[in-house]
């Protein structure tokens, strides 16, 4: 009787370690859409510090869900995700912002001229600002 | 009148040589593949900065490491943290040359690029096959090479060095326009 008692302890405890491990290995990437941002900025000010310091930039942005607004330059689309470019006060930077497969299929409704919010995900900085998986607020 | 004529002349062809010098592409495509594992590793950055000097084939490209998007978030999250260690090393960059550069054609040319890859903080001397088509406004590149992870000083913890392939195969798809402030 004892010696069942233990091994039915000993096996629930395999079982929810595999469980855990299982949900662990699956972890599903973060939802920008209902994650809360973590940072509230315009285009003009992340580009000013990205070009000032990048390394310090780097350390504040990176992998950070960033809220940003600014006015649209371009739009476009390839391999049907959606590509927002946003102006800045900068000479050629400016901020690249890459769809969700969801948000892309909004574009239709935006127009070049328009201030828009959007949140994403900061990766880095190369001749602009790069943000991916955003969603449009407004 | 002649000499502004000239000057203006002048301005003209500067103009027109510039906005024929640079080609480029913002949203480059990279993907990497291991299939030696238990789970396939595969990661793609559609955030690839390329760019062509037209005048004389000279060829960079640079690529944010946080960009790799994988499908598994746990494995996003190694690959940042302990692989490539992208706080350390946030950039991959090539620096390269493409070889008889004016013999690309209105078709699939096939050409090879020579240059140097840095990745991890290591840099490595490398010539890629490549697939060129060239067209009035557009220079499209694709190819793909495999990579030693080693090359790069890229560690493999011994625990899951059997699940994780030492060589990955790089492919890439490059759409370059010209450029204009």
């Amino acid at each position: 009787m004892n010696k069942k008692k233990i091994i039915t302890i000993i096996l629930g405890i395999g079982i929810i370690s595999l469980f855990i491990a299982y949900q662990i290995y699956n972890k599903p990437h973060v939802n920008v859409s209902d994650t809360k941002s973590d940072i509230t900025i315009t285009a003009d000010q992340i580009i000013n510090d990205f070009s000032s310091d990048e390394t310090k930039a780097n350390r504040s942005y990176l992998d950070k869900i960033i809220k940003i607004s600014g006015v649209i330059s371009e739009l476009k689309v390839v391999k049907q995700k959606g590509i927002i470019t946003l102006k800045t006060n900068h000479d050629f930077g400016s901020i690249l912002c890459h769809l969700s497969d969801k948000a892309s299929q909004k574009i239709n409704s935006l127009k070049e001229g328009q201030t828009l919010t959007l949140k994403g995900i900061c990766t880095g900085f190369l001749m602009d600002v790069i943000l991916v998986k955003c969603e449009i607020i407004n | 009148m002649k000499i502004i004529y000239t000057i203006l002349m002048c301005f003209l062809f500067v103009n027109v040589s510039n906005s024929q010098k640079q080609f480029l592409t913002k949203n480059g495509a990279i993907t990497f593949f291991s299939s030696k594992t238990m789970a396939d590793i595969k990661a793609d950055n559609n955030q690839v900065l390329s760019i062509i000097d037209a005048s004389n084939g000279k060829m960079a490209i640079i690529i944010l490491m946080k960009s790799f998007m994988f499908k598994k978030a746990l494995m996003q999250e190694h690959f940042n943290e302990n692989y490539v260690e992208s706080d350390l090393f946030p950039k991959a960059t090539f620096k390269g040359e493409i070889l008889n550069f004016e013999t690309i054609k209105n078709s699939e040319t096939k050409l090879e690029v020579k240059g140097s890859i840095t990745i991890h903080g290591k840099r490595k001397e490398i010539i890629i096959p490549a697939t060129f088509i060239r067209s009035e406004n557009t220079i499209f590149v694709k190819g793909e090479f495999n990579l030693l992870l080693s090359d790069y000083n890229i560690k493999i913890p011994s625990i899951v060095s059997k699940k994780i392939a030492k060589e990955l195969k790089v492919t890439f798809e490059f759409n370059h326009k010209p450029y204009k402030k």
